[in-house]
């Protein structure tokens, strides 16, 4: 481990994998147990300042920010992969198979791709979740829905360029079908770009599903979400400045965290 | 006979005016026969091997005449039926070296690729086996390594040998070699015309050696055609050729063959 860091003097990476380690493992840990119940409320405690008891103090009904944070962060950080998740599968199928056949297929689905690409996609994700409702798993989906376009985009242009190499055209006279040349052989190929957009993407999935919450559509309370408490801080922001502060320092690091770990990633390459 | 063409030609219709690149080619060729194919730029000649190898697009594409593999037309045949040859009884090697190869994949996977393919009745054990065999048939020291190994480890020679172990793991009956030798240099080219006739030699695979470079094509053909624009200018045994040549372009491309005089 410190040959591996003399030799890769990456302080991008270092410090990226530091801040979401971290972050990651305050997720973990508040699966199982936060410090308080995260929905107990406290009149003695209301507006409590950042102390030992509670560290990053209490909320206008005296529930510990800190336990809040945690379990936020969680919401956050699953809907967050989930999101990713959905728009990586079908925007690698989307792309790939638009990419290695193009003609009609290419071009009907592509245009489809830009009229949706052409909404910003939290007015997308807001669309949707007005026909579905809210709700954990709706937001999930609708952001999904809403990251498809620019992770089919990605790939489709990714997959084009490797299409036109010899490795390709000799795979095909091996004798090997579509689905195995464009999964075994081209996919590999694509993994350093995806990476970087998967990502990229992570970080605007956080800060998307903190603004639908932040504008009251995603997580429902009582369940904490970091953008819900941002919208609600926001009217004590004179009283109890540190209901603010810590639940939009925890975004930004790890918006942060990820920023970093990504372009690490690509200069190790 | 192996392979036959009849009357081919390739009509290309993806502008306004449709544009002819191949047009009434015929030859055959035998079993174990080295047969070169030489011309300039844009005489057709890829073209042609890529229709042989059946990887010419479906559209936007007319094509003419006949390509008999076996006695079955490769132009017509079913999708299924000539990716069951491909691989198996064809198969061809690429000019750039660099780019044939799969960056991202094991060599020893890349040259079993065909066996995993077409040969699902043999195990990993055999497949590598087999591979390995390859890998020491086209002269790589340690295959073992070079089994482990990813592209960007070996040399352009090393690469070229690679690829020519790839296409012969199913002992196919056609091997196309389109401009195999360009993008190496001198010493590495001659070794691997050597390397070619040996497999030829042992083997008894037939070969479409595809080049500009006469000289080479002299080295290594039994039997060569001579194609510009298209058209088939003329064919025969490669010293009727050299020696005799009976067209014009023929004559003017012989004479152009730079000689070192002391």
């Amino acid at each position: 481990m410190k040959k591996w860091l003399k030799k890769h003097k990456n302080f991008n990476f270092i410090a990226g994998a530091i801040i979401t380690g971290v972050l990651l493992l305050t997720v973990l840990i508040g699966i199982f147990a936060t410090p308080y119940d995260t929905t107990q409320m406290n009149v003695a405690d209301k507006f409590a300042k950042p102390s030992f008891a509670h560290w990053m103090g209490c909320d206008n009904y005296g529930r510990d920010i800190l336990s809040r944070v945690m379990e936020g962060m969680g919401n956050t950080f699953l809907i967050a992969v989930l999101t990713v998740l959905i728009g990586t599968v079908f925007g690698v199928i989307i792309g790939a198979l638009c990419g290695y056949f193009g003609g009609l297929l290419d071009d009907i689905l592509m245009r489809i791709n830009d009229v949706l690409f052409s909404f910003p996609s939290i007015l997308l994700a807001l669309v949707i979740i007005s026909l579905l409702g809210t709700g954990r798993l709706n937001v999930t989906l609708a952001l999904g829905i809403a990251f498809i376009p620019s992770f089919a985009r990605i790939v489709r242009s990714e997959v084009k360029k490797q299409c036109s190499l010899d490795y390709v055209k000799s795979a095909a006279l091996m004798g090997a079908g579509h689905m195995r040349i464009i999964f075994v052989h081209i996919l590999p190929n694509i993994m350093p770009v995806l990476l970087s957009s998967v990502m990229i993407g992570f970080n605007n999935a956080v800060l998307a599903e903190a603004g639908l919450s932040y504008l009251g559509i995603g997580v429902q309370p009582p369940a904490a979400s970091l953008g819900r408490m941002l919208s609600e801080a926001q009217s004590f922001l004179f009283t109890a400045p540190w209901y603010a502060i810590f639940p939009g320092l925890v975004i930004v690091l790890t918006v942060l965290g990820f920023a970093l770990l990504a372009e690490g990633t690509t200069e190790e390459e | 006979m192996l392979l036959s063409v009849e009357d081919f030609g390739i009509e290309f219709h993806d502008h306004d005016s449709p544009e002819r690149v191949v047009e009434g080619v015929s030859f055959t060729l035998d079993k174990g026969e080295i047969l070169g194919i030489v011309g300039e730029s844009g005489s057709g000649k890829s073209m042609t091997a890529l229709a042989i190898a059946g990887l010419l697009p479906r559209k936007k594409l007319k094509k003419e005449g006949r390509i008999l593999f076996e006695g079955e037309d490769v132009l017509t045949m079913e999708r299924h039926k000539l990716r069951g040859l491909q691989g198996d009884e064809i198969c061809m090697i690429f000019q750039e070296p660099m780019t044939a190869l799969n960056p991202t994949m094991k060599i020893g996977l890349q040259v079993e690729e065909a066996l995993r393919i077409h040969h699902t009745e043999m195990n990993d054990a055999q497949r590598k086996e087999r591979a390995i065999k390859w890998l020491k048939n086209v002269e790589l020291d340690d295959p073992e390594r070079v089994y482990e190994s990813y592209p960007h480890q070996l040399s352009g020679g090393m690469r070229q040998r690679v690829m020519i172990a790839a296409a012969m793991v199913g002992n196919p009956q056609l091997l196309i070699a389109d401009e195999a030798t360009t993008a190496l240099d001198v010493t590495v080219q001659a070794q691997i015309i050597k390397l070619l006739q040996k497999i030829n030699k042992e083997s008894q695979v037939a070969i479409l050696f595809i080049s500009h470079d006469l000289s080479l094509i002299r080295q290594i053909s039994h039997n060569v055609l001579v194609m510009q624009n298209g058209h088939l200018v003329e064919k025969g045994a490669v010293d009727d050729i050299f020696e005799h040549p009976q067209q014009e372009y023929t004559r003017k491309l012989i004479s152009a063959i730079p000689r070192v005089e002391l």
